[in-house]
């Protein structure tokens, strides 16, 4: 009967050719400053993508003395070349070597030929994009530089190429960006859900199990932390990977006991005394949550924590703006499902007998995404400056790391070098400019209460 | 309302008591022994042997001062097999190597009596002079030079917890203890530490790591930091004193009430400036929606809303106080290098400062002005969609009357619940600005203690703001009540 309504209602909207969805992406289509910025978006994106093979010194392909190479591409570092006439084995290193000035017989350099962080010595000292920009060939000599190899945005103080840089670091800012916001994300509309659906007074259980809940929380904590906190000190210092692996058994044992403690729960719910029933304060607990870390200053926090960090990561800087980002998201999600939950689909579902869970995921929390997909992208776009901020004042991000905020950082050491400070910044501004922009366009099309 | 005021109050405190603990959180895991730097910092270099006397008693006073020789917290969570009083150890290596010892065997009276032979040990080392007689057929400087590496040797014994490198340890002990004859009276001391190390191998009991246990402390480092021993180092956060600086040896409080004067000159300034500034900016932009006006403020503030402050910081330096383009302002600073003259006033000492104040005040206000101004415009189109706008337009009042007397107030009031995000943005964004202009204040301050890992200050401004931003919540929440006599706390 139900499947068969569904299909009904289908039909007529089919017939109609009216989807949300449609209808939300050709609102978005006539905001053509949104739209733009979508495209926009895209192409940064694939530049992001693309960046180790569009800006390295590393050429994408190469043949030398008989032997085809593909370092760019190359998972390996090494390469051993036997030179065919003396017999010698040279051992060519692809990090090290000096492509530019081997005897090759072909070469395809990346569209850059610049790694960002390494030495140009025919152009050290801030020379400018215009400026005559020197090139040292195979012969040693010293001739104006190939339009093929130019900085095209200039060098920094030790000659690192400022486009190179600035391709790498698009990499960098977005996927700061998009992982820290799919924490914050997944927190928010998780913890926004619960606590605009569930409220102060829906969701009940027994006295026993909540305690015993509880209780079982702390011993999860206890192993999967605790007790295993030396297990993840000691793979924090030897790597990042060493150390998310080690969290990652150390979440696994708590999810466990957590689970097993609530299986107890259910047993113990049913002794006398501990089977009243009590209400879970969800709404206020979250909502208690969003208050303290809205009412803290987020950049002073973000940094302080940063700076505790044994060793700086960028992963650090992800996991730190994605658990602090997730309150404006949460919030949206929250009145959302106080609007969605008590719409009458949701009670039909109910009086289906379907289970909470599929009712929240499956049922109000489609409907109630657009808000939070607004919230995201505004998130995207604060996230994308907390760490260029970051990387500016040389907080948290590893030394050496070549990222937008920290080249114009370098730019301030010498405001001759005007290029150090507006291309990052462009760079920084524009991308941030897309993502408002994205947002208010979002905003704009997926919200039907501000339709004229 | 001052009933309202009041629970207000009330429901901070709790936030109130989360920030303090993040803060004492973060500083507790922060890396590093703050007491052996202070102390290293005092008197860098040094023997082994000198080291013992007069820098331990240092040691032992400033981790005293700091609090750091009582436990963290009211409750901790450990094992049956740990000890309530480990942590009156005072090296903190020493401390971890032994935590790690019990993680490893689970077996604290072994583990301890194994720590006390090595103290023994090492004691043995430092009184040991060898007779006068033995030393005739020996060098002496390669004695002496022996002695000073048992002693090392003994002493990091106390911090290693590897099995191998504590077995190599001994190795090492060993040989130099065999290479000449008058040590055999340190022999049997050396054999009862590698005894106690053998017994804590064999009698493990590590399933005691697996039972969790509650310890509970009244006396720990929370409550010295929150409310103070008595006024004998500390007087408490909750009097105002937030500790010793770890770089200066400084009060914090001193170093903070000296600094937070410019962030919160400059934080009101721009805000009070923005609101100026935003509210006819915004009127007029909603009052001629879609005029000319309308569109290119709305691009203008668009544009500033998405620019990061740090960028336009370095762009108006680069402008305005590079010798090469426009030296018009200084690049740094509040006042001049060599301080304002004596004779000056008030207004002669504004007018000294004034140059300096502008570009960092620029960038303070642009921000908030940009998100005031679009908040101000979307809320007046918002009042004057409305019915009663419509009434009085077709009463035939002149338009400056119905937008300023009648749709005005009512679409302040999204722009007023904004000061609680304004506020925070504004002392937070401090952080940036002022590390670029080097203004005196706690923005700065924060950078410099993360640069020099000087964890009190960082909470201690951390605690700070979040209080500032709290109090903000509260005014805005006191204006919202003016503007609106609708809402009564009741």
């Amino acid at each position: 009967m139900a499947e068969e309504t569904e299909q009904h209602t289908t039909a007529i909207i089919t017939k109609a050719d009216f989807s949300f969805k449609k209808y939300a992406w050709e609102q978005f289509k006539k905001n053509k400053a949104a739209y733009y910025s979508y495209k926009l978006l895209v192409l940064l994106a694939v530049i992001a993508i693309l960046s180790p093979i569009l800006a390295t010194d590393q050429p994408l392909y190469c043949k030398y003395k008989g032997v085809t190479m593909f370092p760019a591409f190359s998972f390996s570092n090494n390469c051993a070349v036997k030179d065919p006439k003396t017999g010698e084995i040279e051992n060519i290193q692809y990090d090290i070597a000096d492509w530019k000035k081997m005897d090759v017989e072909s070469i395809v350099f990346a569209p850059v030929a610049y790694d960002p962080k390494k030495t140009d010595y025919d152009n050290i000292d801030y020379v400018s994009p215009g400026s005559k920009q020197g090139f040292t060939n195979k012969d040693g000599q010293t001739i104006p530089m190939p339009t093929r190899f130019r900085h095209w945005l200039g060098t920094g103080k030790s000659g690192e190429d400022v486009l190179s840089g600035l391709i790498n670091g698009t990499r960098i800012s977005f996927s700061i960006g998009i992982l820290s916001m799919s924490i914050a994300g997944f927190l928010g509309l998780v913890l926004g859900a619960m606590a605009g659906y569930f409220g102060d007074k829906k969701l009940q259980t027994t006295r026993g199990s909540f305690w015993t809940f509880v209780i079982g929380l702390v011993f999860a904590y206890y192993y999967g932390f605790s007790v295993r906190a030396y297990s993840i000190s000691d793979g924090a210092a030897t790597s990042t990977a060493a150390m998310l692996q080690q969290l990652c058994i150390s979440f696994f044992i708590f999810v466990i006991v957590a689970a097993l403690f609530y299986w107890l729960g259910k047993a113990i719910g049913k002794i006398p005394f501990l089977h009243t029933l009590v209400y879970i304060p969800v709404d206020s607990i979250i909502s208690r949550i969003i208050e303290i870390l809205i009412s803290m200053p987020l950049l002073i926090l973000i940094i302080s924590v940063a700076a505790i960090a044994k060793e700086k990561s960028l992963i650090n800087i992800i996991i730190i703006i994605g658990l602090t980002g997730w309150t404006s998201i949460a919030r949206f999600t929250r009145a959302e499902f106080l609007r969605v939950s008590n719409l009458e689909y949701i009670q039909a579902a109910k009086s289906m007998g379907f289970k909470e869970f599929r009712i929240v995921f499956k049922h109000a929390l489609p409907n109630a995404l657009a808000p939070a997909l607004v919230a995201i992208a505004f998130g995207v776009a604060s996230a994308i400056l907390t760490e260029s901020a970051l990387s500016f004042l040389g907080i948290g991000v590893p030394p050496g790391t070549v990222t937008w905020g920290s080249l114009l950082n370098a730019g301030r050491e010498q405001y001759s070098a005007w290029w150090l400070v507006i291309f990052p910044g462009l760079a920084i501004f524009i991308t941030v400019t897309i993502y408002n922009l994205l947002g208010e366009g979002l905003r704009d099309a997926l919200d039907p209460r501000l339709k004229k | 309302m001052l009933k309202y005021i009041f629970k207000r109050i009330l429901i901070f405190i709790p936030t109130l008591i989360v920030i303090t603990l993040l803060g004492f959180v973060i500083s507790v895991n922060a890396p590093g022994d703050p007491v052996e730097r202070m102390v290293s910092a005092a008197q860098s270099g040094g023997e082994v042997s000198t080291q013992s006397a007069n820098l331990l008693e240092q040691k032992i006073f400033w981790r005293k001062k700091l609090g750091l020789d009582l436990p963290v917290f009211y409750v901790s969570l450990t094992s049956v097999s740990r000890p309530d009083t480990l942590y009156k150890i005072y090296d903190k290596s020493e401390k971890e190597a032994l935590d790690r010892l019990i993680a490893m065997y689970g077996n604290w009276p072994q583990i301890q009596d194994y720590y006390h032979t090595t103290g023994t040990f090492y004691n043995a080392l430092l009184a040991f002079a060898p007779d006068s007689n033995q030393l005739k057929t020996y060098d002496k400087s390669k004695i002496s030079d022996v002695i000073n590496q048992l002693r090392y040797q003994s002493l990091s014994l106390r911090s290693t917890y590897l099995d191998n490198v504590i077995s190599s340890k001994f190795n090492t002990i060993g040989a130099l203890l065999s290479s000449y004859p008058f040590f055999s009276k340190l022999q049997p001391q050396f054999e009862s530490l590698k005894n106690n190390y053998t017994t804590v191998k064999t009698t493990t009991s590590g399933w005691k790591n697996y039972i969790p246990r509650l310890a509970f402390y009244r006396h720990n480092q929370y409550q010295q930091w929150l409310f103070g021993d008595g006024g004998k180092f500390s007087r408490g956060l909750l009097h105002g004193d937030f500790g010793t600086s770890y770089v200066t040896k400084q009060p914090i409080s001193d170093v903070i009430w000296s600094k937070i004067g410019w962030t919160l000159f400059f934080s009101v300034l721009s805000i009070v400036f923005a609101y100026i500034v935003s509210i006819p900016i915004g009127v007029k932009a909603a009052a001629k929606k879609g005029s000319r006006f309308d569109k290119f403020s709305s691009l203008i503030l668009f544009m500033l809303y998405s620019m990061p402050s740090f960028w336009l910081a370095t762009l108006l330096l680069m402008t305005f106080a590079n010798p090469d383009v426009f030296h018009w302002l200084p690049a740094s600073g509040v006042k001049p290098a060599t301080g304002y003259p004596d004779t000056i006033g008030f207004f002669g000492k504004v007018k000294l400062s004034l140059p300096y104040i502008i570009l960092p005040a620029i960038c303070y206000i642009y921000s908030s002005f940009a998100f005031l101004s679009r908040i101000m415009r979307v809320s007046m189109i918002e009042t004057v969609g409305q019915d009663y706008i419509r009434t009085a337009r077709a009463k035939g009042l002149p338009e400056n009357k119905v937008i300023w007397k009648h749709a005005f107030r009512n679409s302040l009031l999204p722009i007023i619940t904004v000061f609680a995000n304004v506020f925070p943005a504004a002392i937070g964004g401090s952080v940036i600005i002022e590390s670029i202009f080097t203004i005196p204040g706690m923005g700065s301050e924060a950078v410099f203690a993360i640069y020099n890992n000087n964890y009190p200050m960082i909470i201690a401004i951390l605690t700070l703001t979040g209080f500032l931003t709290l109090v903000g919540y509260l005014f805005a929440d006191l204006l919202y009540a003016i503007v609106d006599p609708r809402i009564s706390y009741k």
